[in-house]
């Protein structure tokens, strides 16, 4: 799945001259995550079993992650799949159904019933209806149709030291199910040793469930001194799985084993220092190359990409619509100030009509319009005469404040109660009100015009200081924006320690509750009678304030603290020569400077809307530290000493003679799935050589290769006359039992 | 939608019958086989039973309390003990001293197969032994990878700066005990 998305690429806020983290980049190299490796359908080969004697073997490599299998005289496997088994029953067709191999993944229902043979991170078979199953589709494959026996020796690999149990059981399977008429068993890592024409030099094996170290002397395996360190593609592979999963918590994306096997086999590498180059892995620069991404699908969610013109037309139609609206509105105005208009000629006409009328007359002519006396119809007019001037001058686009505010008089409050009457006082008492209000108004105007100078004159002096004393006053700014960054600080503490009921912010809250909450505020109480009187102090109700985890007033605080320290830093980028835009601490918290962010998205700015980068994963550090646990098992939690550890105390306390040790030292051998890595040769023998003896000569060689050579060594084998006097016949099997076992030169001896 | 999802799903089902093992004929299979119900069986469980079963063969090795104990052939044999003067007839009277005879010398016949070869190797012992060398004791931050020279006392995580430290002290609940699973340092209870 390809989508192609852009998107238009913020301004720049700042650029420093050295930094060219922002600089646009080339797009990055993305890695799609892989699919499940299904095949399709592979006909089986039909013709070879016509081919093969009774003489030829079938050759099966029994390996935990690629079962490989063929005649002993083809030059590689025939088969080459995951020893993998789905079998379950089919609900729609009421049968067993079994799919084996790379079949198993064929789709989502058969992925889900998927079994591996062996028991995890092992290479001993643990689940024996898969191994069966295995042995079936090995055998179907090629093309065996003989009757009642698959008439053919076989040949299998088995594990260093195998058990005796999980050897018999096998052994029962082969004679007993399938009748075969011999059995023998090798080990995968001698064969691909003998293969590469081995004969004197120690084997370092490491596979998909286990690493060994085997000594090997004039062909045979010195069993004595074989060490395994548990630990191979497969855990590394979950331990990559499980490092993703820390690092992206909340990825939407499902990760797989087959997955992480895959990306441990393509991006991981040995890193030859690991220390140094794990120390500047996510330094910036060639960050760029050593951080992969690996994109999984995804659907972006809305992708709108408009040309200029249509974003033109779009900004000219929200124009036209807000032309229309202005329109509307201002005709709606005229036609509200016309009809007030009509009103006040109105109300102005009844005023004339008014002068010189009765009493009675002019009562009547109020009364009809709901008027309690002259005086309400007076304001009245100047109230709109008032609104209709405003409304005009409003349309005219002329703004006057000349509005002389008239002091209103207050006649009333001169006169004595004793003169006045029943209404008189009612309006006097009215009058009052108005005139305490015209007061309070005066005096916060007259406040605010003394804040503004004070606020002047503080400027004044502040900027005479700066003038005169720059130093103190730069001092004074920087200690400012300390202080500041503290509370800041503080604040974040604060909240996060809320979270945690055991902080002292929270056990504090919960004690003012506590104590808010008691009945029994000490002996007051038993005093009787008196009220705790909470509340009389203004003070006591700041006991909200503390208590209250609410969100409000600390966003408040939030915003105020933020703003003072963007004006404090404003100044400080004016006036002061050492404070630059990289310390300001936006700057600082920006992603260029973040460790994490080159961690989690590598060298490009992240944009948590994009889905398509939401849906990415950023291999960088993993790709050293996965393969980098052979050498340090202590890295993923593994109580054993590593590969070299290992190699280094058998050969220099193992060997008995140094002949022998100095024979073994002149043909280190790699072999196994988990050496593929790029380095891996070159690190193992540089650090092989640190703790060697300085004489002794050394030289490592990697087998042809490292994956099919232990079949075809097996294959090989199974020509000689050696693999003749191995098999263990049925008839020996029945006659001697299932533990009964040959020994050889390549194969396991037997353990009671 | 309706008339192509059954053609879709059939075409998938003929794949499905294709690679379906069970429908393809195997006549080799021995039609009489019948495997035990309980051969799947875990390494600790396979250890655990060859461990018993070796135990118990010594134990009932020499006090089965069945048979009077013979003076063993092997200690007359290295002259550790005066040989008794017996006649061939008297020697294995009863059939539960000749067979406690015979599983003697198959143990014995193994130690001595043991001593000459060093002691054989198992799937248990060759397991390779923990690093002691100091070298081996680097830390490493738990979030980053990264070389750490600092450890949070209160999580126990090691990390590489006072940024990682930031996201140290901000993980949720359980966040710090799988970090430090994944490096095999978290609390197991049991």
């Amino acid at each position: 799945m390809t989508i192609t998305y852009t998107r238009y690429v913020e301004p720049l806020l700042s650029a420093d001259a050295t930094d060219g983290k922002r600089s646009p980049k080339p797009p990055p190299r993305i890695w799609q995550a892989i699919d499940p490796p299904f095949k399709g359908y592979q006909p089986a080969p039909s013709e070879a079993y016509q081919q093969s004697s009774r003489d030829t073997a079938v050759v099966i490599d029994n390996g935990s992650s690629l079962v490989r299998a063929g005649w002993s005289f083809d030059a590689t496997p025939r088969l080459s799949f995951p020893p993998d088994v789905a079998r379950y029953r089919d609900r729609k067709y009421n049968r067993t159904v079994s799919y084996v191999g790379y079949n198993a993944y064929a789709d989502a229902t058969t992925r889900g019933q998927i079994r591996n043979a062996f028991e995890p991170g092992t290479s001993i078979v643990g689940n024996w209806d898969a191994m069966e199953g295995i042995l079936d589709h090995i055998f179907v494959s090629l093309g065996i149709d003989n009757d009642g026996s698959i008439d053919r020796s076989v040949l299998m690999t088995e594990t260093i030291a195998n058990l005796s149990y999980t050897r018999k059981t096998m052994s029962e399977i082969l004679f007993e199910c399938y009748s075969a008429p011999s059995v023998a068993y090798g080990i995968d890592s001698l064969f691909s040793y003998k293969f590469n024409k081995g004969v004197n030099g120690l084997i370092i094996s490491s596979a998909h469930s286990s690493t060994h170290v085997i000594p090997v002397l004039y062909g045979k395996p010195i069993m004595s001194s074989i060490s395994r360190l548990n630990w191979g593609g497969y855990q590394g592979a979950e331990y990559l799985l499980k490092l993703l999963k820390l690092k992206y918590p909340s990825f939407p994306g499902k990760l797989t084993d087959y997955q992480a096997q895959h990306w441990v086999r393509e991006h991981c590498y040995v890193s030859q220092e690991f220390e140094k180059e794990m120390q500047c892995f996510l330094d910036w620069t060639g960050l760029e190359d050593r951080d992969h991404i690996i994109q999984f699908p995804f659907t972006e969610h809305m992708v709108i990409e408009k040309s200029e013109e249509e974003l033109a037309r779009i900004a000219e139609r929200k124009r036209e619509g807000g032309r229309r609206l202005q329109e509307q509105a201002a005709k709606m105005r005229l036609e509200k100030l016309v009809q007030k208009e009509q009103e006040l000629e109105y109300y102005k006409d009844l005023q004339q009509r008014l002068v010189g009328q009765t009493k009675k007359e002019t009562k009547r002519l109020l009364d009809e319009d709901e008027f309690k006396d002259e005086a309400q119809l007076d304001k009245m007019i100047k109230d709109m005469e008032k609104s209709v001037r405003k409304a005009r001058n409003k349309d005219l686009g002329v703004t006057d404040n000349v509005e002389e505010e008239e002091v209103p008089a207050f006649p009333l409050l001169d006169i004595p109660d004793e003169q006045l009457d029943e209404a008189g006082l009612k309006q006097k008492r009215h009058q009052r009100l108005l005139k305490s209000g015209v007061e309070a108004r005066a005096r916060a105007k007259i406040e605010k015009e003394q804040e503004k100078a004070r606020k002047a004159e503080e400027q004044r002096l502040d900027d005479e200081r700066r003038l005169n004393d720059l130093g103190g006053w730069l001092e004074d700014r920087r200690t400012a924006r300390a202080a500041l960054l503290q509370r800041i600080k503080d604040r974040e503490r604060q909240k996060a320690d809320l979270g945690n009921r055991k902080s002292l912010a929270s056990q504090m809250r919960m004690k003012t509750l506590a104590n808010l909450a008691s009945d029994a505020p000490g002996r007051k109480r038993r005093r009787g009678g008196d009220d705790d009187n909470f509340g009389a102090n203004d003070e006591d109700w700041g006991v909200y304030r503390t208590v209250a985890m609410g969100e409000q007033s600390e966003d408040e605080e939030e915003e105020d603290l933020d703003a003072e320290m963007k004006t404090v830093e404003a100044q400080l980028l004016k006036y002061d020569p050492s404070f630059s835009e990289s310390k300001t601490m936006a700057a600082q918290k920006d992603w260029t400077k973040s460790l994490m962010h080159a961690f989690l998205r590598g060298p490009r700015p992240f944009d948590s809307e994009s889905q398509q980068e939401v849906h990415q994963l950023h291999l960088n550090v993993e790709r050293i530290r996965v393969p980098e646990v052979v050498f340090q098992p202590a890295i993923a939690g593994l109580d054993q000493a590593g590969i070299v550890d290992i190699a280094a105390d058998m050969i220099n306390h193992g060997m008995g003679k140094p002949q022998d040790r100095n024979s073994i030292l002149k043909d280190i051998f790699i072999t196994g799935g988990n050496t593929l890595f790029t380095g891996f040769e070159e690190r193992l023998s540089k650090e092989l050589r640190a703790v060697l003896p300085v004489e002794a000569s050394m030289r490592v060689r990697r087998a042809n290769d490292p994956l099919l050579d232990a079949w075809k060594g097996a294959a090989q084998w199974s020509k000689e006359p050696g693999y003749k006097s191995a098999l263990v016949t049925r008839q020996e099997y029945q006659e001697k039992g299932s533990d009964y076992l040959k020994e050889h030169n390549l194969g396991n001896t037997t353990a009671f | 939608m309706a008339p192509t999802t059954p053609s879709t799903d059939d075409s998938h089902q003929q794949l499905l019958d294709q690679l379906d093992l069970t429908l393809k004929p195997r006549p080799f299979r021995n039609a009489r086989w019948k495997p035990s119900q309980r051969r799947n069986k875990t390494i600790k469980q396979i250890v655990a039973e060859a461990a018993r079963k070796e135990a118990s063969v010594m134990a009932t090795q020499d006090n089965s309390g069945c048979s009077t104990p013979n003076i063993q052939s092997s200690a007359i044999e290295t002259g550790a003990v005066t040989p008794m003067q017996t006649n061939g007839s008297s020697t294995h009277a009863n059939i539960s001293q000749a067979a406690q005879n015979l599983s003697t010398m198959v143990l014995e016949r193994n130690l001595q197969a043991s001593l000459s070869t060093g002691p054989i190797a198992t799937y248990t012992n060759i397991e390779s032994a923990p690093s002691l060398h100091p070298a081996h004791q680097k830390h490493y931050c738990d979030i980053t990878g990264l070389p750490a020279a600092y450890t949070d006392p209160k999580s126990r995580l090691r990390y590489f700066n006072k940024e990682v430290f930031d996201v140290v002290r901000n993980l949720n609940q359980g966040g710090a005990e799988r970090y430090l699973e994944a490096r095999g340092a978290h609390v197991v209870l049991k």
